[in-house]
């Protein structure tokens, strides 16, 4: 008997310790003291370490962490509030790639950590969960790795989009894209996985394709996740089109590029959505990746201040490139964010919100600035392989090289 | 009168009192924490109606959340919140009725797996809607009520819950329950109708998590089916309800307070190892406590108070004296 007590005693003593973390219990929430003697600035975000979002959100927090060296090998970030500069530290959880860990890691940040800033979590769902927290708390975030046309939606006033992958936006540049090799793309096939962002894509391409003129020979969808498409493969191959379309995830990209390879299927153009930017895509597929087509606006040759730079410093720390989309505008987001309080010279959340929502910066991605919530002087882009390299291959005033088509027989 | 007898009310009503107290006096971030253990222990409760009472396994609780929250998305600003919490709690307990009529006709781990490939099935079913019939997946929920309001909803729903599972345990209703999962056949043959009871007993336990689901979606404010039909969520309610003790109505109480404030206190420390750290100290909890949390709580001589508050509630021993 008192054996089993002392079990006893030790769990409630383990759930009194477990409860006392619930650090700071007591009270309102308060502001974060304004004092003089601050030491650094904490920013505050959520990650995910765990889940489906995991392998993706590597490309982000990798931007991150290389954004935080430099900028603390840079002497920190200088507020004239407080007449020097400070150093940045990160204050971070994993929110296991749910909406619900992601609401409960910002609240805690902002009301238990008392963090001075925030970046944004990865992908366009976790994006929309906290854009009401940076509304609620008027905490500004400068959002990287969501693109949807639902943004317009978010009645936000603290939350801004870098990214010009706008459905609306980029199906347009696509359709002048091909437009301009008329000649050689008469027909097309889409296919597109179940979810948002490929679905919003396909609701403005089809439309454009056949108001320019092109016909439009197969629409079909499969679901996240899926393990085969050889027969849908199969089937495009048998149709033959000049242009195939794939609005895809990395995880189905891979798929794709493998099964296409297998069935001999060789359009003329062809595009997967998202994938072909990140690095284990060529590390696996390597002279095979020449002329395949991919969604991003951001290349190390884009002529940008920096650009080169990035690309360097990320290949020194990590041993391979950035991811062309994610990485490229996780880091422009803190850019942004330092140029901001710099020009704050503030920690106010309103003096940052106001300079953020009416200044123009200097990225690696070229000059940004926002329109509500967008950021509209960035032109929709596409890239493509050539060489070994991802080229900005439309509009032509950011291109890097022209497009190439038509795409080489694997 | 003895004293004792006095301390079990006292001790729920404080708890009472402090939990209707939470937001006024606690931080956003506090009052989301306690929030999040009532949804549990909402979700864990009314599994138990089902899988506690007669052994019926379901993997497919997190799916009637899914359609909860689906169904409020859909209608938010067109109908009053608290109608739709209701409907969305009705609306699952009819799907219920609907599946579970012939579902509940299979046994042991058949009827785990078709549970759990029901509600793959909900989940594809209105990815498919979503995509083809729409055009759009994913809503976005705008003008959503606070956090203290979105509280006290799901403390309401809780004690529902709780008070739900309590009344069927002490009816005869829950007795025929209880006599399926000892032997079904047995039970058949004593006259029990055990189809018409894992029915009923199916029917009510969908209908908290419709509503649990209504209010969290408001919490959430984007929603997609990849996430409210995340299997997680039916996985997370099986492990709580072992972890908590499926024989006690307490159970999901203690097991949905642990789990919760202990993943809580290891990712806010330990944001990179916390998971392994958390898999260990299940593994134990399993291996050491297969009664649950709440089976080493009456078993052992507990000084005072701790004892009283829970003494017959619910403990399997009162099902001899019914």
């Amino acid at each position: 008997m008192p054996k089993k007590n002392w079990v006893c005693l030790l769990l409630l003593l383990g759930m009194a310790l477990m409860v006392f973390s619930l650090a700071g219990c007591g009270g309102k929430d308060t502001t974060a003291p304004a004092a003089k003697d601050k030491e650094e600035i904490k920013i505050g975000f959520s990650i995910s370490l765990t889940g489906i979002y995991a392998p993706a959100a590597e490309s982000q927090m990798r931007a991150y962490d290389l954004w935080l060296e430099q900028v603390n090998k840079r002497g920190g970030i200088h507020l004239k509030e407080y007449g020097k500069s400070l150093p940045v530290k990160f204050v971070y959880y994993d929110d296991q790639s749910s909406t619900d860990m992601a609401t409960r890691i910002y609240e805690k940040l902002v009301t238990e950590d008392k963090v001075d800033m925030l970046l944004p979590p990865w992908g366009t769902t976790l994006h929309f969960a906290i854009a009401p927290l940076a509304e609620k708390f008027q905490m500004p975030v400068v959002g990287n790795t969501a693109c949807s046309v639902k943004i317009r939606e978010l009645d936000a006033k603290n939350f801004w989009f870098i990214t010009s992958c706008i459905p609306d936006r980029q199906t347009e540049a696509l359709v002048d894209l091909m437009k301009a090799h008329r000649n050689q793309l008469k027909t097309v096939a889409i296919t597109y996985v179940q979810d948002l962002f490929p679905r919003e894509n396909l609701q403005f391409l089809e439309p454009l394709l056949k108001a320019a003129g092109f016909e439009v020979v197969l629409v079909k969808d499969y679901p996240i996740g899926v393990s085969d498409l050889s027969s849908l493969m199969a089937e495009i191959k048998r149709l033959n089109p000049d242009a195939y379309l794939a609005l895809s995830y990395p995880e189905d990209s891979f798929l794709i590029t493998n099964q296409a390879m297998e069935a001999g299927l060789n359009p003329k153009f062809f595009l997967l959505l998202v994938g072909p930017s990140i690095a284990a895509y060529d590390a696996v597929y390597g002279p095979a990746t020449e002329g395949i087509l991919t969604q991003g606006h951001w290349s190390p040759k884009g002529g940008w201040p920096g650009a080169q730079d990035f690309y360097n410093g990320f290949v020194e720390k990590y041993g391979e490139r950035p991811d062309y989309l994610d990485s490229a505008l996780a880091y422009v987001s803190c850019e942004i964010l330092e140029q901001a309080l710099t020009k704050a010279g503030s920690l106010d959340r309103e003096a940052v919100r106001n300079v953020i929502a009416t200044s123009e910066f200097e990225t690696i991605n070229g000059p940004i600035g926002f329109t509500g919530v967008e950021n509209l002087r960035m032109p929709a882009m596409w890239l493509q392989w050539q060489q070994g390299e991802l080229e900005i291959v439309w509009p032509a005033e950011t291109a890097t090289a022209k497009l190439l088509i038509p795409k080489p027989k694997w | 009168m003895h004293m004792q007898a006095y301390v079990k009310p006292v001790a729920i009503a404080l708890i009472m009192l402090s939990l209707l107290l939470v937001p006024q006096f606690a931080t956003t971030y506090t009052t989301s924490v306690i929030l999040n253990i009532l949804m549990w222990i909402g979700l864990v409760t009314s599994w138990l109606i089902l899988a506690g009472f007669t052994g019926y396994i379901s993997l497919g609780h997190g799916a009637f959340l899914g359609i909860g929250a689906y169904f409020v998305a859909s209608y938010w600003q067109i109908l009053p919140f608290p109608i739709l919490i209701l409907l969305s709690g009705l609306i699952c307990v009819f799907v219920a009725a609907v599946v579970g009529y012939p579902v509940l006709r299979v046994k042991g781990p058949y009827f785990v797996i078709l549970t759990l490939g029901l509600s793959e099935f909900v989940k594809y079913s209105l990815v498919y809607y979503e995509v083809n019939i729409r055009g759009t997946v994913g809503r976005i929920l705008l003008r959503t009520p606070s956090l203290e309001n979105l509280y006290y909803w799901v403390l309401v729903i809780c004690l529902l819950s709780i008070a739900t599972a309590y009344l069927i345990k002490r009816s005869r209703f829950g007795l025929a329950l209880m006599s399926i999962k000892d032997d079904e056949d047995a039970a058949e043959a004593l006259g029990v109708n055990a189809a018409l009871a894992k029915w009923k007993a199916f029917a009510i336990s969908a209908f908290f998590p419709g509503m649990i689901g209504a209010v969290m979606a408001m919490r959430w404010t984007y929603i997609d089916p990849y996430t409210v039909f995340n299997p997680m969520m039916s996985f997370q309610v099986t492990i709580t309800a072992f972890l908590g003790g499926i024989a006690y109505v307490h159970g999901p109480i203690i097991g949905a307070t642990m789990l919760t404030l202990l993943s809580q206190s290891l990712w806010a420390r330990y944001p990179n190892f916390y998971m392994i750290a958390l898999g260990v100290i299940l593994i134990f909890i399993v291996m050491f406590l297969p009664q649950g949390l709440a089976g080493l709580l009456s078993k052992i001589n507990v000084p005072g108070f701790i004892k009283d508050v829970f003494k017959n509630v619910s403990s399997p021993e009162r099902r001899k004296e019914l």
